[in-house]
């Protein structure tokens, strides 16, 4: 690296424009990531926070709530299954009305969680009154909704036949399907949600939740348990409305932005490897190997990488935290650095488009005349 | 480029010089003054720095094969000079590529140092390089970001060691050379002289057995290259490395100890020996 310092302190300007373009792309690389990390929270965070391990569907729903009606007995036989905790939850979307027929009426969009008030998926409230047995008509509203302005106190009239719900407390939540999670019980959920009652008047939920101990797996929960299809919790995340599209767009973006990333250094570094051939020359002539040649060349671009990726990084992160409250935007320090050090990566892997190049310098180019 | 064959020398190997016109103006190099060159690594053998015997090179040029060097024999001995004059395409560049172990003779032996190289691979030779031989190439072959002093540094940092052990070294180096004043410049800021002087203590950095220059005074008007050929043969002396100097450049001759003349890859007069 004695040579590459020195290179890289005179030839600034050309390693600055390099290190700019690589910054650049840190820079795109942690908003992507921060957008992405966003995304899969503002999708997925209000199943995120709940405590269990798997759900149990319809079989045929592929995670989606919408498509799925389970019936009592079904939880029941769930949590019969030794070392499984079952719990019924339902999920549907709403416009619902805030405060409606009151001057403050106004229109907000709420996921609407149904669950037993005792079972683990009930919510902890952090203000307000938590959800009670036998106490239908409350709704736990998460701090997302709180956000939007609604309170405790506050009624929200959901569903076909306009069913009012009285706010009676605050909760983490989250939210799914970019919507702000609200939980009622059980009973309310089926009321409002088309559906979820049979003919019979039987409530149905939309899943069970399942705490799967050690001993047992989906599998055998499903040889048990006829007619459901069990998923872990990350699999489920691919049922939240818009999620697959979002996560696979944000893939591409991404990947395209690292094959771009590699190309770039690697046209960068050829060029540069080209115009350094009479000094690599030189170099072996004066007796260096090969190794010292290689060390000094991608020694000197992972300096170039490095720096510019930890600056562009930085400087994402400042953008980043500037962004509206509402954005689906959240830096969190894995994405991150996964982005930065992938950028890294693809640009060694660039890198390594001149090795060859710099390998196949003949000394000999070091006298002036050859033969 | 062809592959080596055995070593055939087409005569036995030359043991002393024999200078042909003009004259050496120096002593003659009979008693050389030991040279602290070489490395523990590989046991210099005493002697001549360069030996070639019936060293031929011939290359592929369209459907011809052209013979650059035709059964040339060549001794150097520490603390001489000896300069190699000729026509262009007369085969000078061939002799100092196969005399600095860049390129394998088509066949015949090459002894630097004591080491037969002619059939080591290219790691080794990068080696012999490294650790033997000292090169001064046209217009210097100086790095365009590293200052005088630098420049110097960087043979140690190649060898293996750290720069700054050499500081001392490549200072007085520089000192002799009269450039002590002109440490910290990069190549841009010096004269082609400087330059080429700045050339030579590079390539006195490393103690080498054997010092090869590549028309070192290709670039330079007839004073300084005068200047340039009588500081090369000062430095000779004084360090007792052998000198081969190519070059097509009248100016200076009377320095070296010999002087050859190398016409159609042959070396003229029994000049060689």
């Amino acid at each position: 690296m004695y040579l590459a310092r020195r290179d890289l302190v005179a030839a600034k300007g050309r390693f600055l424009l390099m290190g700019t373009v690589v910054a650049l792309i840190a820079m795109l690389g942690v908003l992507l990531a921060g957008l992405a990390t966003g995304l899969v929270s503002a999708g997925t965070s209000g199943l995120e926070s709940l405590d269990f391990t798997d759900l149990a569907f319809q079989p045929g729903a592929e995670s989606t709530f919408a498509r799925s009606f389970l019936e009592p007995a079904t939880v029941q036989q769930l949590g019969a299954v030794p070392g499984v905790r079952a719990a019924p939850l339902g999920v549907s979307l709403f416009n619902a009305r805030r405060n409606a027929g009151t001057p403050q009426e106004e229109v907000v969009d709420v996921a609407l969680f149904g669950t037993a008030p005792t079972s683990f998926l009930a919510p902890r409230v952090t203000s307000g009154e938590p959800l009670v047995d036998g106490g239908p008509g409350r709704i736990v509203i998460s701090k997302d909704l709180a956000k939007d302005g609604v309170k405790v106190g506050d009624t929200l009239t959901v569903g076909l036949d306009e069913r009012r719900l009285e706010v009676t407390g605050i909760t983490e939540g989250g939210t799914y399907g970019h919507v702000p999670v609200a939980f009622t019980d059980l009973t309310s959920w089926q009321d409002v949600t088309p559906g979820a009652r049979a003919a019979d008047g039987t409530g149905l939920v939309s899943s069970v939740a399942l705490q799967v101990g050690g001993g047992t797996d989906a599998a055998a929960i499903e040889r048990t348990v006829p007619g459901v299809e069990v998923v872990t919790k990350q699999q489920s995340f691919n049922g939240s409305p818009g999620y697959v599209a979002e996560m696979s767009t944000m893939m591409l973006i991404r990947g395209f932005l690292l094959v771009i990333s590699a190309l770039v250094v690697a046209a960068f570094f050829t060029v540069w490897t080209v115009q350094r051939r009479g000094q690599i020359g030189l170099l072996k002539a004066m007796g260096a190997g090969n190794g010292y040649v290689l060390r000094d060349a991608l020694g000197q671009m992972l300096v170039v990488l490095v720096v510019a990726t930890v600056i562009g990084t930085l400087l994402g992160m400042g953008l980043g935290s500037l962004m509206p409250a509402k954005a689906p935007f959240s830096l969190q320090a894995t994405p991150v650095v996964v982005a930065g050090l992938a950028l890294v990566v693809a640009g060694v892997l660039g890198s390594l488009a001149a090795v060859r190049r710099i390998t196949s310098v003949d000394p000999l180019i070091a006298l002036g005349a050859q033969r | 480029m062809t592959s080596p064959t055995s070593p055939a020398p087409t005569s036995p190997a030359p043991t002393s010089p024999a200078p042909t016109s003009p004259a050496p103006t120096s002593p003659a190099p009979t008693t050389p003054a030991p040279a602290p060159h070489g490395s523990a690594a590989v046991d210099p053998a005493p002697g001549p720095a360069l030996e070639l015997r019936g060293v031929t090179v011939d290359f592929a040029d369209g459907d011809q094969v052209v013979h650059a060097l035709g059964g040339v024999d060549l001794t150097v001995v520490p603390g001489e000079l000896v300069a190699l004059i000729g026509p262009s395409g007369s085969g000078k560049s061939s002799l100092l590529a196969v005399a600095g172990a860049l390129l394998r003779p088509t066949s015949g032996s090459v002894l630097l140092d004591g080491i037969e190289v002619e059939s080591m691979g290219p790691r080794e030779l990068a080696r012999v390089r490294r650790e033997h031989l000292g090169f001064i190439f046209q217009s210097g072959g100086l790095f365009p970001s590293l200052t005088a002093l630098d420049q110097l540094l960087l043979v140690t940092d190649i060898r293996g060691e750290r720069p700054s052990s050499g500081e001392e070294r490549a200072r007085a180096l520089l000192d002799e050379l009269g450039l002590a004043h002109r440490t910290g410049h990069r190549p841009e800021q010096l004269s082609g002289g400087e330059r080429q002087r700045v050339a030579i203590a590079r390539a006195l950095m490393g103690r080498p057995a054997l010092l090869l220059a590549d028309e070192p005074t290709a670039s330079l008007d007839r004073a300084r290259s005068e200047e340039i050929v009588a500081q090369l043969a000062e430095e000779t002396h004084r360090h007792g490395t052998a000198t081969l100097m190519v070059t097509h450049d009248p100016e200076g001759l009377d320095h070296a100890d010999r002087v050859l003349e190398l016409v159609d890859g042959r070396l003229g007069g029994g000049a060689g020996s």
